[in-house]
């Protein structure tokens, strides 16, 4: 069962920099670059998830957080910390879970480190997923003060969704995707498929260093 | 004792043939099969071993699961027929039969599922072993990395393997090679003129699906064995219900046993549906989107699918809007009758409200009669007022100018934008509405109106109507989505997982479900009536889901 036929090599972190403004929106293999051989601190690629860079553009969406506060997506991207953006829903019992037991590890290995990042999940099934029932769902997955999760209309978390070119109408038809920006003004770093914590920590690392 | 265990189960179910050597080596009291199940049952759906202590599952990943989030049931489903979760990510079929039978060209008893491995040898009680202990398909190839790896002792491994066998698709009632039985239940307390409605909607859609195979098109039936019988009829069986509330299950029981069925489509109840609910979920019948407004949903059922949350969704919402509003609402007084459905959304209302500073009073009306003229006043100042009352109370007390203080009144007790209110009463009373506005659901109308028209069914309560028409809609999808694989646990999942693809949705804005989710719509409106006169209502909020 391969979920994720990935790109075979990974992209190297110093070719990140250099492309992202050839290839706005378009993913980097369809750019046709690929890199021989894994840049040093970059996670090697497998089938479980494909790297790619866009720029995207971020549309005013009003979202509620965890804590039954309004706030505005931007607002929370722009807060001048890295931030580690995926798509989940509480009643997703495959992907979902794995993506967010890979974000609560990601958090504990980051260590003292943790402060600089912020970890954002966007419920794409809102009307089920209450500020409250997303509260328990981050005590599930041990979430820290790094990492909130955010609800809102229908309609805002679908234009969340279309914002990073995750829609894909239904929520049963989600497929995993994490999305990295080390900060404001930098590319986004858009995995498709599952890095584990380790992976993420990693690429983390990496784009600090080179990107 | 695992070999001697599974024998004995795999001989009283009968599912296995009579090539298991069976060489006990060590003696116990045979449990009995049903125990075994229920061994097997607690590790596949709830991730318990018997040990009693949780499940826990390693991902190649590196990430551990563990109980509940472990249990078989989360991916594969309780069914055991697998999922399509997410684009390319196939969630096989586990029962029995998928995975042990052999392939071979006849295969006309292995009931087509999406995300079946048609292409892979079939397991052994070994490779299985290995596979769920060691991530190891039978070909020898890696399993996807979603599946854990769990470390099960030969006891556990014994029992989780004997309930994957037992789990293994079989001829349901209701269904044969040429005949698809469902009931409908009407309730003894449901209103006449809406249990008509329903009914004529009901039958029309039966007799038109089964119109085309009245038809000389040739049946797809060959000289060899086929899979697909494609020429099912649907035959509808109307249950009705009489007497006392206590007595409905086993009337329903009978019924059953008389007439066997599928599922259980539409229906429609009164003060209450709770005894239909518990049927269907003891018996595992799949009860779906009947026509009540107060639903009955403990957080675990899984057979029972309704609409919305009726009565107790209204009562969330006014508590909500009462929030939003900053409303100082000290003193709330809620008046239902005895016995009706505003009973329960009273005590919903008063759990969402919760205690701070307010005092919630209940004036419980007797089921009939009694003196509506002094309902409205007292004691002391009263911040809000929220009636769940049917219309022809409204218009008894409506005669009165409306009472100080904000004022709510049920939308569904009083007939939405028919509720029976006077001018004085309009610009003052919210009422949560559940629904898609009328202008806005006009066009999605369209169609069953023009359905309705053509055949000649009298549109007397459009909304019971046109959420009978929905769901004979959305079974008649989920129908098909199922191809041939016509088991119960699997249309409830069918549906759960193709509802959000429906276009038209009737009143509904929207429908979505998921695994534990009973109610399709999750939200509602506050409104209140436009104009002095007539059916316009205005928005007082947005979609709220509370």
């Amino acid at each position: 069962m391969h979920l994720h036929s990935g790109l075979k090599r990974t992209l190297p972190a110093r070719l990140i920099r250099p492309l992202a403004g050839l290839c706005l929106g378009i993913a980097l293999g369809v750019c046709g670059a690929r890199a021989e051989a894994p840049a040093t601190g970059q996670p090697a690629a497998t089938d479980r998830f494909r790297v790619s860079t866009f720029a995207y553009q971020v549309p005013a969406v009003r979202l509620v957080r965890d804590d039954g506060k309004g706030v505005l997506l931007s607002d929370e991207l722009d807060d001048g910390r890295a931030v580690f953006l995926n798509f989940i829903f509480t009643s997703c019992t495959s992907v979902c879970p794995l993506s967010s037991k890979n974000f609560s590890d990601f958090e504990r290995e980051l260590g003292a480190e943790r402060t600089r990042v912020h970890l954002i999940s966007i419920s794409i099934d809102p009307e089920q997923d209450t500020p409250a029932r997303l509260r328990d769902y981050a005590r599930k997955f041990h979430a820290g003060p790094e990492w909130q999760h955010y609800t809102g209309t229908q309609a805002a978390s679908v234009a969340a969704q279309q914002a990073f070119g995750t829609f894909r109408g239904a929520k049963m038809d989600h497929t995993p995707v994490t999305l990295v920006r080390v900060a404001p003004g930098k590319p986004w770093v858009r995995i498709d498929g599952l890095m584990t914590a380790g992976e993420l920590l990693q690429l983390y690392r990496s784009l600090l260093a080179h990107g | 004792m695992k070999r001697a265990l599974f024998c004995w189960l795999s001989c009283a179910a009968g599912v296995l043939g009579a090539a298991l050597a069976c060489a006990a080596t060590e003696r116990r009291a045979p449990a009995s099969p049903a125990a075994i199940l229920k061994v097997g049952e607690a590790i596949y759906r709830r991730g318990v071993l018997p040990s009693g202590a949780p499940l826990v599952g390693q991902r190649a990943a590196g990430a551990t699961v563990e109980g509940v989030d472990a249990a078989c049931t989360r991916c594969h489903r309780r069914s055991g027929l697998g999922v399509m979760e997410g684009r390319g990510s196939s969630i096989p079929p586990i029962s029995g039969l998928y995975l042990f039978k052999p392939r071979s060209h006849d295969d006309n008893d292995l009931p087509f599922v999406e995300s079946m491995r048609a292409e892979r040898d079939p397991y052994t009680e070994a490779t299985l072993a290995r596979a769920i202990r060691e991530g190891i398909a039978a070909d020898g190839r890696p399993l996807g990395y979603l599946m854990p790896r769990f470390a099960l002792d030969d006891a556990a491994m014994a029992e989780l393997i004997a309930y994957l066998k037992v789990l293994t698709p079989r001829r349901m009632p209701g269904v044969t090679d040429t005949e698809l039985h469902f009931a409908t239940v009407i309730t003894p307390d449901a209103d006449p003129l809406k249990r008509t409605a329903m009914l004529d909607v009901l039958t029309q859609y039966f007799s038109d699906k089964n119109a085309a195979y009245r038809n000389t098109a040739p049946r797809l039936r060959s000289g060899r064995p086929v899979m697909f019988r494609v020429t099912r009829r649907w035959q509808l069986h109307v249950w009705e219900l009489s007497g006392a509330a206590d007595t409905w299950e086993a009337q329903l029981a009978a019924h059953l046993a008389k007439e066997p069925v599928f599922a259980v489509i539409s229906g429609i109840g009164g003060r209450t549906w709770a005894p239909v609910h518990r049927f269907c979920e003891r018996t595992g019948l799949p009860c779906l989107m009947p026509n009540v407004d107060l639903p009955d949903a403990a957080p675990d059922d899984f057979y029972t699918v309704y609409f919305s949350k009726g009565v107790l969704l209204e009562a969330e919402l006014i508590a909500h809007d009462l929030a939003a509003r900053a409303v100082k609402a000290q003193r709330i007084v809620l008046l239902f009758r005895a016995g009706d459905i505003g009973e329960q959304a009273a005590a919903a209302f008063t759990a969402a409200i919760g205690a701070s500073g307010t005092t919630v009073i209940n004036r419980r009306l007797p089921a009939h009669g009694g003196d509506l003229r002094r309902a409205l006043s007292g004691p002391g100042l009263v911040d809000a007022w929220v009636l769940w009352l049917r219309p022809g109370d409204l218009e008894v007390l409506a005669q009165r100018p409306p009472p100080a203080g904000s004022l709510y009144v049920s939308g569904l007790m009083s007939e939405l934008e028919q509720a029976p209110l006077p001018e004085s009463w309009r610009p003052a009373t919210r009422m949560p509405y559940l629904f898609d506005l009328p202008d806005q659901r006009r066009v999605r109308l369209d169609y069953q109106l023009g359905w309705f028209a053509a055949r000649k069914i009298k549109v007397s309560s459009l909304r019971i109507q046109s959420d009978t028409f929905l769901a004979c809609g959305l079974l008649a999808e989920t129908i098909s989505h199922m191809v041939d694989a016509f088991q119960r646990d699997y249309l409830v999942e069918r549906l759960d997982d193709n509802i959000e693809h429906r276009i038209l949705t009737g009143y509904y804005p929207r429908l979505s479900l998921g695994i534990g989710q009973n109610f399709g719509s999750k939200g509602g409106y506050l409104v209140h009536f436009a104009e002095p006169k007539g059916a316009k209502l205005a928005r007082d909020s947005e979609w709220i889901v509370p």
